[in-house]
């Protein structure tokens, strides 16, 4: 699927290769990332017309802040996506990365950027041993990752007495108040960076090539030399990291090692873990993957939550609203990739 | 297919069940108290029903993240109309009911006609329905609950046997007459075996699949009903801590999550296991956060046992087939 755009236009009639042109911009103009782009710019304008306050200072630095968070997780669920399997336990993980954190600077006193390591090595850790039995027992990720996100979260809660832990660095929590030109926060970056890193990932390694070919097709893969199981575990460690580093950026934004953070059992990240890379174009089966569209898509959701909040309609719909977006969204998806399909673009 | 009866579904989690049972009462005779056991039967009725749920989209290869968000709203809409309009209850509860399927239906037409996978679609209706359940109390409980309903959640008519039991053996036997007896239940979980081969031989499929989330949401607000009885207040949480058990006892029971494959006793049983430890947790002073790490290693070890019985399956056909 990914990548094949070139290769197929060769396929087309020399009758036809005097519009590939054309075509080329109206499968740019048909591509998830613009569609995002301009609904980003529509529903911006909206807000800020019905409700100046949306433009204000303020407010577009904690939508950044918001954003910076729900980005991580849609990066976490994306790297598994792209695999063909799915990560329920990217809030359990998480929350038990925050927690480990929150417990190396209060109970050890550690600097904070060891503790910030020490809490990715946990999420590392997590996530591979989910990767590791999923590879072993040869089951579908759905059922393995429901059962660890109920044992993560349970051993947690069970260490921790459902504690928080408050005694953060100062130097720590800085970092997510901090505010760079008035209004971009520092975590916004962190996760450009991480986007850039994930695009370099997918787009000049052989590491990302070869998870993207087993999400593809996982026989084909292996047939082809890739050791496929090593590569599912790999996306799952990485899965786990980018779910700690979500946790961190949150225990840095509240100042506080929460375990609730994330609701009963981190079920509350679900929906913007799948929501970001499925507006954003990443294919469910596996096999293609747009770090953009998930950047865009994940922003995308923050700012309507933000936007509706502001225009007070209702805060306890929220949810509502949310889940008819993602329906809305696989709906969409479903009729542009059937008429890109039929006018042969794709 | 005559099976000898120690390779069925439900021999394992039997054995289980005798030997925890016998354990446990060994060490504290408490556990076999009647007041005990009908604490028991009152969390395996609403589980159950919860477990019911889900077994009858995993027959046909899907998922439903939904289950607790449909009991929930139902239960919500059950108190709340008593509460705000004064229905009498059997009314109310009938209308709960109605609500559950419409939401199953919901489900069932959305996966069928659009053909996008059920977990991305259960996903969303589950944050819809849940907004609603939101929106309609904005995190209120109702409190106005009959005593009636009050007294069927939570009396015995049969020492130490509570009513709520009595819709519970009811949805068993009927989901057992259904997926064994009948032709509909015959093409649930032909369309769970195989999709295309139950197309090919003249099922209809997407038929199948909406009656199948129909009858999901129909057990899943019976659960919610039920735990409006027993909580005796229309608490809008119902149903935010299901997903975990809604899996783990079907895949106790034996249930192969691609479908096909299901048992109603089995499941029965896992709801059963699941109920018995959790009871020991609280009865040895055991910390009561561990049920989760509990249903999480059930969930694993379960599944673990399926596929090895699957792979040991295949090879004893393979040595018969040579």
């Amino acid at each position: 699927m990914s990548g094949t755009g070139q290769e197929q236009s060769v396929g087309i009639p020399p009758a036809e290769q005097a519009s590939s042109a054309r075509l080329t911009t109206l499968r740019i103009l048909l591509s998830n990332e613009f569609g995002l782009l301009v609904l980003i710019v529509l529903f911006a304008i909206i807000f800020s017309t019905i409700s100046p306050a949306f433009l204000s200072k303020f407010s577009l630095y904690a939508l950044g802040r918001t954003s910076a968070v729900n980005i991580m997780i849609g990066f976490s669920m994306m790297v598994v996506i792209i695999t063909g399997g799915l990560n329920l336990s990217v809030g359990s993980i998480g929350v038990c990365a925050a927690m480990f954190g929150g417990l190396l600077m209060q109970a050890f006193a550690m600097p904070w950027p060891l503790a910030v390591c020490g809490g990715l090595v946990m999420g590392a850790a997590l996530g591979a041993l989910n990767g590791f039995i999923i590879v072993r027992s040869g089951l579908h990720s759905f059922i393995i990752t429901l059962a660890t996100m109920s044992i993560f979260f349970g051993v947690m809660i069970f260490l921790t007495r459902a504690e928080s832990y408050r005694d953060i660095s100062p130097a720590f929590t800085s970092f997510g108040r901090m505010k760079l030109v008035g209004i971009i926060s520092p975590l916004l970056l962190v996760s450009a960076l991480a986007g850039v890193l994930l695009s370099v990932l997918f787009r000049y390694t052989a590491l990302g090539r070869e998870m993207l070919a087993t999400g593809a097709n996982e026989r084909a893969a292996e047939l082809s030399g890739i050791r496929v199981n090593r590569i599912i575990t790999y996306c799952h460690l990485l899965s786990g990291v980018l779910a700690g580093v979500a946790g961190l950026m949150l225990v840095s934004r509240t100042g506080a090692a929460i375990p609730s953070m994330a609701g009963q059992l981190g079920q509350d990240w679900l929906l913007p873990a799948f929501l970001g890379p499925v507006l954003g174009g990443t294919l469910l089966t596996g096999g293609r993957v747009s770090v953009l569209g998930t950047f865009l898509g994940s922003f995308l959701v923050t700012m309507l939550t933000t936007g509706l909040l502001l225009m007070q309609v209702g805060a306890f719909w929220m949810q509502t609203y949310l889940g008819m977006l993602l329906l809305a969204a696989v709906l969409i998806d479903m009729v542009r990739r059937s008429y890109l399909t039929r006018r042969k673009l794709i | 297919m005559s099976r000898r009866f120690w390779e069925t579904d439900w021999f394992g989690p039997l054995m289980v069940i005798v030997v925890a049972v016998a354990v446990v009462s060994a060490l504290n005779p408490s556990f076999l108290s009647p007041f005990n056991i009908q604490v028991l039967l009152l969390a395996i009725a609403v589980n159950a029903m919860i477990a019911f749920s889900q077994m009858i989209i995993i027959a046909i290869g899907q998922m439903n993240l939904s289950v607790g968000a449909i009991g929930g709203l139902s239960a919500i809409a059950f108190a709340g109309m008593m509460e705000v309009w004064g229905i009498p209850w059997p009314i109310a509860a009938i209308l709960a009911l109605a609500l559950g399927v419409l939401a199953g239906v919901a489900n069932g037409v959305l996966v069928a006609l659009t053909g996008i996978s059920a977990f991305v679609i259960t996903l969303a209706s589950l944050s819809v329905y849940k907004g609603v359940n939101l929106g309609i109390t904005e995190a209120q409980p109702f409190y106005k609950i009959p005593d009636v309903v009050k007294g069927l959640g939570n009396d015995t008519f049969f020492h130490p046997l509570p009513w709520l039991i009595i819709p519970c053996v009811l949805a068993a036997l009927l989901l057992w007459y259904l997926l064994n007896r009948l032709p509909l239940g015959r093409s649930i979980l032909a369309v769970g075996g195989n999709e295309h081969a139950a197309e090919l031989s003249g099922i209809s499929v997407r038929r199948v699949v909406i009656v199948a989330h129909a009858i999901s949401g129909l057990l899943a607000a019976s659960a919610g009903i039920m735990l409006v009885g027993r909580l005796q207040l229309g608490q809008p949480t119902i149903g935010d801590d299901w997903l975990i058990l809604s899996f783990a006892a079907p895949v106790i029971g034996g249930a192969i999550l691609s479908g096909g494959h299901v048992s109603v006793a089995g499941t029965l049983l896992g709801v059963a296991i699941v109920a018995i430890f959790t009871q020991v947790l609280v009865l040895f002073n055991i910390d009561p956060f561990l049920v989760q790490v509990v249903l999480g290693v059930l969930i694993l070890w379960a599944v673990g046992v399926n596929r090895f019985r699957e792979v040991r399956a295949l090879k004893h056909s393979a040595q018969v087939a040579s």
